[in-house]
């Protein structure tokens, strides 16, 4: 026997879910969604679960990862209810939850703290980062009061923290979701099969090409590199791209200074990719091309421009090594390169970058039960 | 009785409906064939009967050929009967002298698969008609008086907003209202959607108007005793405490509205727990409700509970009809509930939810105040229970994969729909009007006679012939209004003369057509020195179960008196000699598709060959000169039909013989 509970209606809102109480329940939305079928069923039903207050409905769900937001429902709605919006209020909702500190709650549901920590976490990472560099007074000083040892263990701690909690995420999210999947259904599946399905689906985006693809949909008259499967592919692959040569840069224990080094060819061209792909997404949401561009929360928006500056003062960066210029102005681009980039890792348990590790979660889970169906 | 001329000139038309009929109906040889009627003098093919040029033709007929009657073998009378009675007036001849044959819904619809059948029955259908007008008498309009008074039962907002209307137009009006006061059920509750005005503003303002009015009278605790009288000369007897009234009125306008569904004792905790109401109950006391905090029966308010259609659209129960205002009122009411108090958690549980026309924005607004809405099927209701003071409720929501859900909540209001007055039984006694399934009133035709009675004189107002809202009710109390005053403003009215008549010469009054007669219309009447039985003219409807009642044979009904109904069988049973080789000419198109047309003719001479001898598919193609697919389908056909019937093998245990089956 479930419970009602009518308060999470307000709850959610906080979350940034608006007129869904509109919902007549006509399910439009989830006949016109591409990615549904007899198994896979949402956004209606979601925002179900939403009026009546099912949290571990929502929460254990793999439905809700599937979505990629292409705000074909939200078009299709006869009543204004916004169930594509809906659907990524659900999503901030569960990043929420799962994460065990609390942090992403606040700073999802109120813009001012959001603001206060994302500062806040920026003032910490630049007093990190003098300390690489001893040899500046603002480090000096920084010396006197705190030994090295204690700020690099500081460091240490708060990183540790954010690969604990999205650990801690990642396991909450696997238990409920599994939760909700028979035994059976676990055990007949092949686990290497569903794996090399999500690769496939990273690698070529085929749902989310099935996104918004009627013959009268906006996106069905551009060309495929601007349609928003190749916008999201672009970032994706950019930022991994990104991540891989700098890890390789490291390791190579030189900070790539010859552009022509492997290493630092794969930089510049997931770099391509990732301000070509954060710019178009950025510009969509400023022009609201479509439905599904036209709400967009401050998470949203620090998040795509944290990606872009981190794009494009890295790109700043390397035209500046390549010609051995030495200047301020180069510095300080630097510390903000630095800061930007090492704060999205920080904050990947608590923000909307979550996302790329829960919703590849998801789809393993979706792939591992509807191998069982055929 | 005398025996009447027969009609000696008469003139028949066979429509084709522009294909209609003639697609299927072999027009050309009915039109041969009925030539030869007795006393048909013109019979012609048109290609649209009722097509002014052919109305034209037809005048023309009967004036060049002194004709005396005409058939139209066409559509339905209820389309064109009034058309074609017109056009024997114009010709100069009785609109009685005229008989419509329906060829097209009993012919060419109804037996489109059959074309030489249909051809038959249009042929005997024609001849029936030709025999009923040669034997039809010319027949006069009855003309009644009228009195221009009108008195209309019940004083709620139909009958006032009617009565003010009717006054208007010029006639005497009595208002007969049972309660103390005027207003009826209107004045029970607060703010009305879409106006915001309270029922009571309403009320007032409708009785300020009936007093300027001079012409009309507000009786109140009035009781409806006794009606007697027909259309244009009712008798109202009133009574008013001990006293008796007597009013006169050329009509009667029936306004007595509903009462509320009451839940029977423990339905869905009624009766059983403080904590539940039904909705007209709570719409009365929230109304009354004037402080900051919601409070019912001592207990403080925070959530609220609607189950719909209680009591309505059961398949089981009586009530199998829809209410239909419910919904918007519930709704309405909820919304009220939220302006009024804050933080009030509204649940609705329902079965279906309309609020209709331009109360729509009601449900929305509804939905985003964030009310909640479950819906239950009928089979699987919620249940309330009371648990140590808490009410508990259970609902299986069909909106959320069925899932049962269990919640508290304060106070659980029964949204109740319009039943039947518990007195309209009573009155329709009285009036001698009928009530529906649902125990309404009943009007004559939903969509084309919505306000009239079967009693001539007496018209439906508002609820009491069904769930309505108010501006629905005026509409219809309004509707009433002008038939109403379109009557009584002649000072004769105009009425359909198919009526039963009495042989004065045999009737010996022995009561029996009184007994029966459904309206009334049949009284004792002394005259020639003998009683005898009197029909009213303007009560009559020409039902006929008075005729075949008379153990004399003194009654007979206008248009349809035993010459006529005999002549009419005797021309239906005549043989009908189809010329088949002027059979219906079959399109390139249908020969070679389908072969509907030619479907009987097959299975007949299917069946002549299995007579003989059982036989095989390949055996019954070759004899039969078709190809085997057509005669597969069409003995497949015959066999579903249980016509014929396998019976074993051939000798290459290929196909097997079929013979007819034995009935």
């Amino acid at each position: 026997m479930a419970i009602i509970d009518p308060g999470f209606k307000s709850e959610i809102k906080k979350y940034g879910a608006k007129d869904f109480t509109a919902c007549y329940n006509c399910g439009n939305c989830t006949a016109v969604c591409g990615l549904t079928d007899k198994e896979v069923n949402f956004p209606r039903i979601f925002i179900r679960h939403g009026i009546l207050g099912q949290t571990e409905e929502i929460l254990r769900s793999k439905e809700l990862w599937l979505c990629y937001a292409c705000g074909d429902c939200s078009e299709t709605c006869p009543r204004q209810a916004g169930p594509g919006d809906y659907m990524a209020a659900m999503r901030r909702y569960a990043i929420a939850s799962y994460e065990p500190t609390g942090i992403t709650k606040l700073m999802f549901k109120s813009n001012p703290v959001f603001i206060v920590l994302t500062l806040f976490f920026a003032l910490l990472l630049g007093f990190f980062l003098f300390t690489l560099k001893p040899d500046y007074e603002v480090s000096r000083w920084l010396f006197n009061i705190l030994p090295y040892a204690v700020i690099h263990n500081m460091g240490l701690v708060i990183f540790s923290l954010t690969g604990l909690s999205i650990m801690w995420g990642v396991t909450v999210m696997a238990l409920k979701l599994t939760k909700s999947m028979k035994e059976q259904e676990k055990s007949k599946s092949n686990w290497v099969s569903s794996l090399m399905m999500v690769g496939k689906e990273l690698a070529t985006m085929n749902r989310y090409k099935t996104c918004d693809a009627e013959e009268d949909s906006f996106w069905k008259e551009q060309p495929w590199y601007q349609q928003p499967w190749f916008v999201h592919w672009s970032i994706m692959w950019g930022f991994i791209g990104l991540l891989v040569a700098t890890v390789l840069d490291f390791m190579l224990k030189d900070p790539a200074t010859n552009i022509w080094w492997p290493s630092r060819i794969l930089g510049t061209i997931a770099g391509i990719f990732l301000v070509f792909g954060t710019s178009l997404a950025i510009n969509y949401r400023f022009k609201k091309v479509t439905k599904a561009y036209s709400q967009t929360r401050l998470a949203d928006w620090v998040f795509l421009w944290f990606l872009w500056i981190a794009g494009i003062t890295g790109f700043w960066l390397e035209v500046s090594v390549a010609f051995q210029a030495n200047l301020l102005i180069n510095h300080v681009i630097f510390l903000i390169h630095t800061i930007i980039s090492m704060e999205l890792v920080l904050l990947f348990a608590f923000s909307k970058f979550a996302h790329a590790i829960y919703r590849p979660l998801a789809l393993f889970l979706h792939f591992q039960k509807s191998q069982n169906k055929n | 009785m005398e025996e009447k001329l027969k009609k000696q000139r008469i003139g028949v038309y066979i429509c084709h409906c522009g294909g209609n009929i003639s697609d299927y109906v072999d027009v050309t040889q009915v039109k041969d064939l009925v030539k030869n009627e007795e006393g048909v003098i013109v019979s012609k093919n048109v290609m649209f009967a009722c097509a002014d040029s052919n109305q034209k033709e037809m005048v023309k007929d009967i004036q060049d050929g002194k004709l005396d009657a005409i058939v139209v073998a066409s559509c339905s009378p209820k389309l064109h009967l009034h058309t074609f009675r017109n056009v024997a007036v114009r010709g100069g001849i009785n609109a009685y002298n005229y008989t419509q044959v329906n060829i097209r819904e009993q012919c060419s619809w109804a037996h489109s698969d059959t074309p030489a059948e249909a051809t038959e029955k249009a042929i005997g259908l024609i001849r029936a008609g030709i025999i009923k007008v040669s034997n039809s008498e010319a027949l006069e309009t009855i003309e009644v008086s009228s009195t221009r008074a009108v008195v209309v039962i019940g004083a709620g907002v139909s009958g006032m907003r009617a009565a003010i209307d009717l006054a208007k137009m010029g006639n005497l009006v009595y208002l007969v209202e049972k309660e103390g006061k005027p207003g009826g059920n209107i004045s029970r509750w607060g703010d009305l959607f879409i106006s915001g005005k309270k029922g009571n503003d309403i009320v007032d303002a409708l009785t300020r108007q009936i007093k300027e009015q001079s012409n009309v009278t507000l009786f109140t605790d009035a009781a409806i005793n006794k009606v007697s009288g027909s259309l244009g000369n009712f008798n109202v007897e009133v009574k008013i405490g001990t006293e008796i009234l007597n009013l006169k009125a050329g009509a009667i306008l029936v306004a007595t509205g509903f009462d509320s569904y009451r839940p029977a004792d423990g339905m869905f905790g009624y009766n059983q727990f403080p904590s539940v109401t039904t909705l007209p109950e709570f719409k009365e006391w929230i109304d009354k409700n004037q402080g900051e905090k919601l409070v019912f029966n001592n207990r403080n308010i925070k959530s609220i509970t609607y189950i719909y259609c209680v009591g309505m659209r059961e398949t089981k129960g009586t009530n199998k009809y829809c209410s239909r205002v419910c919904c918007t009122s519930a709704i309405h009411n909820s919304i009220q509930v939220h302006e009024k108090f804050k933080d009030i958690n509204v649940y609705h549980i329902y079965r279906d939810i309309r609020t209709y026309g331009k109360q729509e924005i009601l449900f929305e607004r509804s939905s985003k105040n964030g009310d909640i809405f479950l819906k239950y099927d009928e089979k699987l209701p919620p249940f309330v229970e009371q648990i140590g003071g808490k009410i508990m409720v259970k609902v299986k929501d069909e909106l959320t994969r069925n899932q049962e859900f269990e919640f508290e909540t304060d106070l659980v209001v029964l949204v109740t729909g319009m039943v039947p007055r518990h007195d309209s039984l009573e009155l329709a006694g009285k009036l001698k009007i009928p009530v529906g399934n649902d125990k309404f009133f009943n009007e004559i035709h939903p969509k084309l006679r919505p306000v009239e009675t079967v009693i001539n004189g007496v018209f439906l107002g508002g609820s009491c012939q069904g769930p309505k809202n108010i501006s629905e009710s005026v509409q219809s109390s309004l509707a009433a209004a002008v038939k109403i005053n379109a009557l009584t403003k002649n000072p004769k009215i105009q009425l359909e003369p198919i009526i039963a008549r009495v042989n004065f010469e045999t009737c010996v009054w022995c009561g029996k057509c009184a007994e029966v007669c459904e309206y009334d219309a049949i009284h004792p009447l002394e005259m020639y020195g003998k009683t005898v039985a009197s029909v009213n003219e303007a009560t009559c409807k020409g039902c006929g179960i008075c005729a075949p009642i008379c153990p004399v044979d003194a009654i007979d009904i206008a248009q349809y008196s035993n010459a006529e109904i005999e002549g009419m069988i005797d021309g239906f049973m005549q043989l009908v000699e189809l010329n088949i080789e002027g059979k219906i000419e079959t399109t390139e198109e249908q020969g070679s598709s389908a072969g509907m047309n030619d479907l009987p003719q097959i299975w007949r001479r299917i069946s002549a060959s299995l007579e003989v001898a059982a036989k095989t598919i390949p055996a019954l193609a070759t004899e039969l000169d078709l190809n085997t697919e057509m005669i597969t389908y069409h003995l497949m056909t015959m066999n579903k039909y249980s016509l014929v019937e396998a019976e074993g093998l051939d000798d290459n245990d290929e196909y097997y013989f079929y013979k007819l089956k034995k009935l």
